[in-house]
């Protein structure tokens, strides 16, 4: 019996090797060359691209290309990244190059900071989004930032809000509480300073306009008049100026002190600048938007305990909310899947994975995820309402792009006085 | 040396084992090196292979350069012969290569571009000294598409004069389009970097792990960890000198083939990196299936390892299991031949000592025949001289039975008749044989008979009686003078009503024998004792008779023996109850229906109520005298009184007994073999001796004898005279002792030679001329056995009646049954003994009368 298993598998065995020996026998007259049909459909999508550290992923990146790779799931397209990032403050901004980009129909999809979306609106540059399905979920407030003429221009995937990020540990040290209104956060400063820190505000080149914002706006997307005062800037019965002034004084001051290093901000990029020594607690206090709270590569794992709060105000602390957000260019080439591939990015699904994967406000009214407790101060605001819009498409004078080079030319060296003429002159140009 | 031989295995084994792990070491170390060797050239072809993929992309870069170039040269002819270069430059419509078109004249700082604006050369850097077909080329930058691109300049040339200098704007996504879409299975990673700057100007679309883009040189070495100080700064040389640079370095975890590779003389750089699996795919499939073909041969090589094993194992089994085998055969054989050595020796013994045998009372016959002969006148001589020929010729006789006996039982011949007969006759006839022997020799033979239920059995008497003779002649033998011999048989329980099983015991304290002896005491020609040098004399066949009879007989023996100490023999037997019970009429018709015993022994009186039983009658037991008494004088009836008589005072208690019981009650003493001192109570009235065993066969005897009842049995030496004989044997020393003895008794004798002549001499007879025809049987012409049929098949009256004797030697029952299916009546053995011819004549004379 065992003689004829062990007979059965040599026989087997033989067999297999034959088979093995023989199954290489190529047709010699076929064609080798399997044809490939050239039928893969693309959508080209501009996005800025942050620097990254070795070997390591990038979350908001990383939340974002889960909903891409929805897209191209549902649609069997291929969205093809096309970046571009300054490599100091001597290049073209991304904003600068997304505008030609926009303006020369180098791609379909772009990501669009709201200056430039509201330019780019005005222009006509970019496709009206009100008519996608995912259109209908978007909060109220994300309509109102990213409608031009009408035509619903932008959809963000996050609400992006904007704060100060405080070393909550360094504030305990020296018995401070966490400052509300512009003077307590000059205190802080001064006591900061007291204490041998010599800069206790880490600032880049971007994002101190948020300050400016926090006290031009506070009354007027709180006081209950938002509309009759945005009407009455427009039409020119107020000024621009008289909103940012208290703001640009108060920066003004933030340097005159040197709790801010003017020259240093003016010439740092975004997190980069300022980022080193809020990790390492040489600086208290900096500024950056929702997202860096949850990124590793920002300030999403600290040593020490840190709390987001608003910026000082006469309402207390503001959280300042621009829109970046997609958009669509006019002429884009896949415009038609560009558009689909939009809509499913920015369908409630997609922002629900989006929003868990970073955490953040969802523009969805359908979305809600619990934020870091970081972040608690800065949310419990905005679940009050209680915001500065950084940009608003129903402005005639562009705010987030303007003062944010205004802000650069304060840091430069102008005066405070300089720069409300600058206001001025954007107003008038406006009205014209 | 079992141990050596192990440790001589185990080394045995360890050396295999160690050489085994050697050849294994070699061949892992060849299999080793062998994988080195293909990821060498491995390694050397995907460096190879990758460097004809970058050189063919470069190639392609430069041609397109090149035909810029060219192209911008061609359109600087047609601005040279356009009537205005001013017009014709705003006529230019850009495309996906040329972008902007521009012109400067000659001595101007400020030109037109395609575009409509005003141009100048600021922005644009053409230090770095690198051309393309001879015109310069700018440092990459971002342009107003809001992407990279370069210039290149070319002068007008009108007149021979330089006229205005044309640049001409191009994209890198120009590029794109002749690059190859993903290369190494879209593994690969590519980019353009300006060599100037190290501004990645072109990069991957879609980006293959989407987690790294990189903006220029010092970014990518950032995302890809590459920090190595002397390996950047090798990489920096490189790129000042326009020179190629391939490098491995991991990215994200996978080895990496990175390189920096030089086109247009090191004006753009292809950079980027192709993890080595993706460029060593077929080799990794190699080694992949190498290694598959290693495990596979290996597990083959175990595989078959195992198989050696199991077969050697199952092998050595059956090698142990053949040699254990052949060792059992060769003890057998061994012990075969050792028996049959024995066998041998023991014939030549038995040999040796049947001649002694057989001569010593040969010698007697022989040399008392002699003396007869000289003292023939001598009455009283020849009375001693003949009386000792006839013992040494009955033991010459004996001699020859035995050994018939034992030829005769080896081949199967012996059957058995199963005849009724009773215990007590069995005892009484052992009794009277073995008794007188041991009184010769003063010793003490005692018969016990106990727990016996029925007296009365069927079997072969003859027998057991051999049986029982044999054991008992031996016990006497082999017992010195004064010694004591028990004999006894005992009743056991009965497994049917319908035999009793009964247990024989003979045993001595006696010489006894050593173990050796008795494992052979039941083989055919052994003997305790040569013959030769012992004065006991025997066959020693007896026991092996003995044995074989009893295993005829459905029995056992077994014995147990100490040397001086004695032995006991046991057989076991069970025989048939005879149906029906002989003695019932008998003891009905004597209205003996109780008697007393007055014995002591109680296993007397249980034996004596256990036998009489049976028939019937209730005895009741006195223990002593003053308890028989007080029975009688109770009222008690009884037709019989048993006493057992003891030497001490019997004789008294008798007298009493006789007193006590009325007169014509028998009273029976119950005394041993030759008991004497009896006569005074045997004066008394109606006593009687009943010898010890009590049977009741023989109490009924006894009963018989007493009341005076006629004996059966033939008067001895009843006259035969005056009778005539035919008688046929042709032996004449046979025919003359048969006529001599014959004569003696008065008897006329016709004798012939043989069958033929015996047929025609009693066709020739007259009726009633002869009483009986003695017939030999072997003889010749005519045998014993057709002759009889033959007379018996004559048509006379006198042929069917006339009685035939068988006389013959052939003494065995089979004879005897063929004597008598011949017709024959009645069959004697030879040697002739007047006695039972006398008899079997007698019989059928009667009978015939």
């Amino acid at each position: 019996m065992r003689k004829r298993i062990a007979a059965a598998c040599l026989a087997a065995l033989a067999v297999l090797a034959m088979a093995s020996c023989g199954a290489v026998n190529e047709d010699p007259g076929k064609n080798l060359i399997r044809q490939e049909e050239e039928t893969e459909r693309v959508v080209n999508f501009f996005s800025p691209m942050e620097k990254t550290d070795p070997d390591t992923e990038n979350v908001a990146r990383s939340a974002s290309d889960l909903t891409v790779a929805m897209a191209e799931k549902r649609l069997g397209v291929s969205v093809a990244y096309r970046t571009y990032t300054a490599e100091d403050y001597q290049d073209r901004t991304y904003d600068e190059v997304a505008l030609d980009r926009v303006r020369s129909n180098m791609d379909d999809m772009y990501l669009l900071n709201p200056d430039i979306i509201l330019k780019l609106g005005a222009e006509g540059a970019l496709m009206d989004l009100s008519g996608l399905a995912c259109a209908e979920n978007l909060r109220e407030v994300v309509k109102t930032a990213n409608v031009v003429d009408g035509k619903l221009v932008a959809i963000p995937q996050e609400v992006v809000a904007y704060g100060l990020f405080i070393n909550k540990d360094m504030f305990d040290q020296y018995q401070l509480s966490l400052p509300e209104t512009p003077e307590e956060f000059l205190e802080c400063c001064r006591v900061f300073q007291e204490n041998g820190i010599e800069t206790p505000v880490g600032a880049n080149r971007w994002w101190l306009e948020t300050f400016v914002f926090a006290q031009a706006y506070a009354d007027l997307y709180n006081g209950g008049n938002t509309q009759a005062e945005i009407d009455a800037l427009n039409s020119g019965e107020s000024k621009y100026s008289d909103y940012m002034r208290p703001g640009f004084t108060f920066l003004q001051e933030l340097i005159d002190c040197g709790y801010i290093d003017a020259e240093k901000a003016a010439v740092s990029e975004a997190i980069e600048g300022e980022g080193a020594d809020f990790l390492t607690q040489k600086t208290p206090i900096v500024m950056a938007y929702w997202g860096a709270a949850n990124t590793e590569t920002a300030y999403g794992n600290t040593d020490f305990e840190m709390q987001v709060i608003g910026f000082p105000s006469s309402r207390g602390q503001m959280p300042v909310v621009p829109m970046t957000g997609f958009a669509v260019g006019a002429g884009a080439e896949h415009a038609e899947d560009a558009l689909l591939a939009l809509d499913v990015m920015l369908s409630d699904e997609a922002l629900q994975l989006y929003a868990e994967t970073n955490r953040v406000i969802s523009p969805s009214k359908n979305v809600e995820v619990e934020c870091v407790p970081a972040l608690k101060p800065l949310n419990d605001r905005i679940q009050e309402d209680v915001y500065v819009l950084g940009s608003n498409a129903g402005m005639k004078v562009e705010q987030w792009g303007n003062t944010c080079l205004i802000v650069r030319q304060l840091l430069e060296g102008a005066t405070v006085e300089d720069c409300m003429a600058e206001f001025d002159r954007l107003q008038a140009e406006s009205l014209q | 040396m079992k141990e050596e031989l192990n440790r001589i295995k185990r080394r045995q084994g360890i050396a295999l084992f160690l050489t085994i792990i050697l050849v294994f070491c070699m061949l892992g170390a060849v299999v080793a090196s062998v994988f080195q060797k293909i990821s060498r050239e491995m390694s050397t072809a995907a460096i190879q292979n990758l460097s004809e993929t970058l050189d063919l992309i470069k190639c392609t870069i430069e041609a397109i350069l090149e035909n810029e170039a060219e192209f911008q040269i061609m359109l600087a002819q047609e601005a040279a012969r356009a009537e205005d270069m001013e017009a014709y430059i705003l006529a230019f419509e850009k495309n996906q290569t040329m972008v902007k078109l521009s012109l400067i004249r000659s001595g101007e700082t400020e030109g037109v571009s395609s575009t409509g604006e005003r141009f100048t050369e600021e922005g644009l850097d053409f230090t770095s000294g690198r051309a393309v077909g001879g015109l310069p080329v700018s440092r990459s930058y971002v342009n107003y598409m809001g992407t990279w691109a370069y210039s290149m300049k070319c002068p007008v040339i009108q007149d021979g004069q330089e006229a205005a200098m044309l640049y001409a704007e191009y994209v890198y996504d120009s590029l794109d389009r002749s690059l190859p879409s993903g290369f190494y299975d879209k593994k690969a990673m590519l980019y353009i970097m300006d060599a100037a700057s190290e501004r990645f100007v072109l990069k991957p679309k879609g980006m293959g792990e989407r987690s790294a883009g990189h903006l220029n040189l010092s970014d990518f070495y950032r995302a890809n960890n590459i920090q190595e100080g002397s390996l950047r700064e090798e990489v920096a040389a490189c790129l000042a000198a326009g020179a190629d640079f391939l490098f491995y370095h991991d990215i994200r975890g996978k080895t990496s083939l990175n390189y920096m590779w030089a086109v247009n003389g090191g004006t753009i750089y292809l950079v980027g990196y192709v993890p080595v699996e993706a460029i060593q795919q077929e080799g990794r499939t190699v080694n992949h299936n190498l290694f598959i073909v290693v495990t596979v041969m290996l597990v083959a090589f175990f595989l078959c390892c195992l198989l050696y094993w199991f077969s050697q194992r199952q092998q050595n089994r059956i090698r142990r299991e053949q040699e254990s085998e052949r060792e059992l055969h060769n003890k057998q054989l061994a012990e075969a031949l050792q028996a049959a050595q024995i066998a041998s020796n023991s014939k030549t013994t038995f040999l040796s000592n049947m001649s002694h045998d057989i001569r010593t009372p040969m010698n007697a016959v022989l040399g008392f025949t002699s003396l007869l002969a000289m003292d023939a006148e001598n009455p009283v001589k020849v009375r001693e001289y003949t009386k000792k020929i006839m013992a040494s010729g009955q033991h010459l006789l004996s001699l020859i039975n035995d050994v018939l006996d034992v030829s005769k039982i080896e081949s199967g011949k012996v059957v058995l008749a199963l005849e009724p007969f009773t215990l007590n006759d069995l005892v009484s006839s052992v009794d009277a044989i073995i008794q007188p022997m041991a009184k010769a020799k003063q010793q003490a033979f005692h018969i016990e008979v106990t727990g016996i239920r029925h007296e009365y059995l069927m079997g072969d008497e003859t027998r057991i009686n051999q049986i029982l003779i044999n054991l008992l002649s031996n016990a006497i033998k082999y017992t010195p003078e004064g010694g004591s011999i028990w004999f006894r048989i005992i009743g056991l329980k009965q497994r049917s009503s319908q035999y009793e099983r009964i247990r024989i015991e003979v045993e001595d304290n006696g010489y006894g024998m050593t173990p050796a002896y008795l494992e052979t005491i039941f083989d055919a020609f052994t003997r305790a004792e040569n013959s030769t040098t012992n004065k006991v004399q025997g066959t020693g066949l007896g026991m092996a008779i003995t044995k074989s009879i009893v295993e005829l007989m459905g029995g056992t023996i077994e014995v147990s023996s100490e040397v001086d100490k004695g032995s006991l023999f046991r057989v076991e037997l069970e025989l048939r109850v005879p149906e029906g019970q002989v003695d019932k009429p008998f003891w009905e018709k004597s209205g003996i229906v109780r008697i007393l015993a007055v014995d002591s022994d109680e296993e007397i009186c249980n034996n004596l109520q256990t036998l009489t039983k049976a028939v019937g009658i209730q005895v009741d037991m006195a223990a002593s005298m003053e308890t028989a008494i007080q029975l009688i004088e109770g009222g008690r009836e009884y037709q019989v009184a048993l006493l057992d008589w003891d030497d001490m005072g019997a004789d008294q208690a008798a007298k009493r007994l006789r007193e006590a019981l009325p007169g014509p009650i028998p009273i029976l003493f119950l005394a041993d073999y030759d008991m004497e001192g009896m006569d005074d109570a045997l004066q008394l009235d109606n006593t009687g001796i009943l010898t010890k065993p009590f049977f009741v066969s023989a109490f009924r005897g006894k009963l018989q004898e007493m009341w005076g009842e006629a004996s059966a049995e033939l008067p001895e030496g009843s006259s035969l005279e005056g009778l005539h004989l035919l008688a046929a044997e042709d032996n004449e020393i046979n025919a003359e002792i048969l006529a001599e003895l014959l004569e003696i008794e008065g008897i006329t004798c016709d004798i012939v030679e043989n069958g033929q002549l015996a047929l025609e001499r009693f066709e020739a007879s007259a009726e009633g001329e002869f009483d009986a025809i003695l017939m030999d049987v072997q003889m010749p012409v005519m045998n014993g056995y057709d002759a009889t049929r033959a007379i018996r098949a004559l048509a006379r009256s006198d042929a069917q009646s006339i009685p035939i004797i068988a006389m013959t030697a052939n003494a065995f029952a089979e004879d005897e049954k063929a004597a008598l299916d011949a017709g024959m009546n009645a069959h004697v053995a030879k040697p002739l003994h007047i006695e039972q011819l006398k008899k079997a004549i007698q019989q059928y004379r009667n009978r015939k009368e």
